[in-house]
């Protein structure tokens, strides 16, 4: 009979044991449950491979930084309670497909609450997705924005228009320089900036020499293509929005074909191999749009990014100091937007922040106040645009020589380049 | 020794078995999982169409571009014609094949390596005529909001083929047939004539076999399908620009079918599968996403050593295993039977 008993207890402690467990999920997990209430994952969907990954991968880095430094600070407040930052990353290679497979593994396997895109290629694949799913989206090119998209935003950069602030400041600092070329890759990021900047040329009274050079996009050799450019012996050369892969190989060329003018380009990723490759007296006083974070300029009190020389040192610290690039901050400053409107709206969900973010028609641009704007351009307010740096290679660095307006110039010279983006088909109503 | 026609009991439970796999994978598998499912079979179209070329002993490099008619050719009907979808992927298939006619041409007065070239070069014609003229091809942007495949209501279901797994089932119906009309040619006299060029092309035309015409058909055919496959994809995806069928995408289908193997008609499937299960799955699982271009080389030139003669070699010594085996058995069978 003990052992009948000894059986008898056993069996109800196991009963007991297994009605616990399975009960364990209802009543016994509140720590654990709160626990993942208090995280919020940020997706990054963005080529990390591939021939356009220098402008998603130094973004990632950028962000890891940034959700780093936001955990290291006990993580972000959102009604009330702290909410660690845990960053979702997909490759998408620059590929509509890839980036519908990536969107749909962030919102419904991982769910996040924001999504960052570098836009472009991958956008018309997750355009459904995000209309679906009420998903805010982000994208640093605002060719991405019609009517239609209205849970993306470009909260950070507002390309190609800033381009015309770096043209501004040239013709302002310039005056003698009369006649430029210009040249970009045929494709949906080289034809919009080339657009922008024929109506900056113009706006400035700088003459084309010669009709916008487009080149194929799988283009090896540059040597014909500078040839062409510098036949007419323009004051300006300017790269538009060509990728890293073709700024240097461009720069190069016009080095060794031994131009002596202006240069002005969007981007220079990387732009001290291209010094190396050429030298620190040809590439002196090369105009583009994207600083350094080490910038003392960047310390003004109206910079919203957060700690900018702190990041760029940490940044250099972990990646090294050639593998910053034009994005490297710019994913981390709209995570900053991001965090500032959830903290705002105290929720964490799309649609509150996004009416946080644009509450008041106003924003805090990385550089500055900014307003949301692009009604006329893109059919909807979803671009915050505001002041944007002139870069200026000094001495072989980047420096930031002066703070525009991108607002002022579109105030003056908004006629000019509608014309000039319908001349390219690249109104919103021109590209759906 | 000629193939078996028939299928025996063991030849039918796999089909069966297979059957079912590909019945419920689309529920065994994550929702980013299900979209690369649908990629996935419209890529097994493909290659198998690709694979048809190759009978009659041509590469061509403009097969992703035929793929690209095929989808440009759907979208514009659909979209500026408003034909219904179904039609117009028909029509955009059709055109694929229309425009692998006319290109039969010039690049049939060539071969082997020279063909190749020429096909490249027709495709990159064709591809810089969608850069080139925004209307109506859309430019370098290409061309974006696509109709997708119509809803179908019944009444007691509604079935939206935006999400990934009912389009999964309609892609997996069209590449089914297209894949037992592609077996039923390779397999008929039209089958055996395409071989019997690759092999012999100038014995093939003194027994009076027109080999420019069967070239052509296998071209026309082959691009139908890949252009069918085209047409699947852009009413998926809503969108289509010229860098999607870019050179780069046709080194893909020839990794594929290489790595898959080509005399066999289920070698390029086994190729795409296994390389897209490895490069989107498992080397994405593991985190490695960035190195995923270098991992992925590392994995090609392990199988061009290790498997000369592709994955379909490996079933193909299964096979012969099993085959080796009931042999095996029947004989000891006979012997007990002798001796009994």
């Amino acid at each position: 009979m003990k052992s009948a008993s000894n059986i008898s207890l056993n069996r109800r402690m196991l009963l007991a044991g297994a009605a616990s467990t399975a009960l364990l999920p209802v009543v016994g997990l509140p720590r654990v449950s709160f626990a993942q209430e208090d995280v919020v994952k940020i997706g990054f969907l963005a080529p990390l491979t591939g021939p356009v990954a220098a402008w998603g991968k130094p973004g990632l880095d950028g962000c890891k930084i940034w959700a780093d430094w936001a955990n290291e600070a006990g993580g972000i407040e959102i009604d009330g309670k702290p909410h660690r930052i845990e960053l979702a990353s997909y490759d998408d290679e620059d590929d509509a497909g890839k980036a519908r497979a990536g969107a749909t593994q962030l919102i419904r396997e991982n769910d996040v609450k924001f999504i960052m895109m570098l836009g472009g290629n991958s956008w018309p694949g997750v355009e459904e997705i995000a209309a679906r799913q009420g998903m805010l989206f982000s994208t640093l090119l605002p060719s991405d924005l019609t009517p239609d998209t209205e849970t993306l935003i470009a909260p950070c950069e507002v390309h190609p228009i800033y381009n015309v602030t770096g043209v501004d400041w040239l013709a302002a600092n310039r005056p003698e320089l009369k006649t430029a070329v210009i040249c970009a890759q045929d494709d949906a990021l080289g034809k919009p900036s080339v657009a922008t900047y024929l109506a900056a040329f113009e706006a400035a009274g700088i003459e084309m020499a010669s009709p916008p050079l487009f080149f194929d996009p799988a283009t090896t050799d540059f040597a014909p293509v500078m040839t062409q450019l510098l036949a007419k012996n323009p004051d300006i050369l300017c790269l538009d929005t060509c990728y890293a892969d073709y700024v240097q190989p461009l720069c190069e060329q016009a080095f060794q074909q031994g131009y002596k003018g202006q240069i002005i380009s969007c981007t220079l990723d990387f732009y001290q191999r291209i010094v190396e490759r050429t030298s620190k007296e040809f590439m002196e006083g090369v105009i583009f749009q994207f600083p350094d974070f080490d910038d003392k300029a960047l310390n003004d009190p109206r910079i919203n990014f957060k700690k900018p020389n702190e990041f760029y040192a940490e940044y250099i610290k972990r990646y090294g100091a050639t593998e910053w690039s034009a994005v490297s901050w710019e994913y981390a400053s709209i995570m900053d937007l991001w965090a500032d409107a959830a903290q705002r709206a105290g929720s964490v969900e799309p649609e509150d922040v996004l009416a946080a973010m644009k509450d008041g028609g106003k924003g805090k641009h990385a550089f500055g106040e900014a307003r949301w704007w692009g009604k006329d351009l893109f059919g909807l307010d979803n671009a915050l645009v505001g002041d944007w740096p002139v870069v200026v290679i000094r001495d072989g660095k980047a420096t930031i020589a002066e703070f525009r307006s991108i607002p002022d110039w579109w105030d003056k010279n908004s006629e000019l380049l509608v014309k000039h983006m319908k001349e390219l088909g690249q109104m919103w109503d021109q590209r759906i | 020794m000629p193939e078996k026609n028939t299928i025996g009991a063991a030849g039918l439970f796999g089909i069966l078995i297979l059957a079912a796999v590909l019945l419920a994978v689309p529920h065994l598998v994550s929702f980013s999982q299900q979209e690369l499912l649908v990629f996935l079979t419209i890529n097994v179209l493909l290659v198998v169409s690709y694979r048809l070329l190759t009978l009659t002993g041509e590469w061509s490099l403009a097969h992703v571009v035929m793929m690209g008619v095929g989808s440009y050719g759907s979208a514009l009907y659909a979209k500026n014609f408003g034909f219904p979808v179904p039609i117009a992927m028909l029509a955009g298939a059709a055109t694929a094949g229309l425009i692998a006619a006319l290109l039969s041409f010039p690049l049939f007065r060539m071969k082997g390596f020279y063909f190749l070239i020429g096909s490249f070069a027709a495709g990159e014609v064709i591809r810089l005529i969608w850069k080139r003229f925004t209307d109506p091809f859309g430019g370098p942007k290409g061309i974006k909001r696509i109709p997708g495949f119509p809803e179908v209501d019944l009444g007691f279901i509604q079935i939206d083929f935006y999400q990934p797994e009912n389009y999964y089932y309609l892609v997996l119906a069209v590449v089914l047939v297209s894949l037992w009309v592609l077996y039923r040619i390779e397999r008929s006299r039209l089958g055996l004539t395409f071989h019997a060029i690759h092999w012999q092309d100038k014995l093939s035309e003194s027994v009076g076999i027109d080999t420019f015409r069967h070239r052509m058909l296998a071209f026309v055919i082959a691009s139908f399908f890949a252009g069918l496959a085209g047409a699947l994809y852009a009413h998926y995806l809503s969108t289509v620009n010229p860098n999607q069928f870019d050179v780069d995408t046709m080194v893909y289908v020839l990794i594929w079918t290489i790595v898959g193997g080509t005399t066999r008609w289920y070698g390029p499937i086994l190729g795409v599968i296994a390389l897209t299960i490895i490069d989107e799955v498992i080397l994405r699982a593991i985190g490695a996403d960035q190195i995923r271009p270098l991992l992925y080389g590392a994995i090609l030139i392990a199988a061009i050593l290790f498997l000369p003669n592709g994955l379909e070699s490996l079933v193909i010594k299964a096979k012969d295993a099993l085959r080796r085996r009931e042999g095996v058995a029947v004989e000891k069978v006979a012997v007990r039977k002798g001796a009994g």
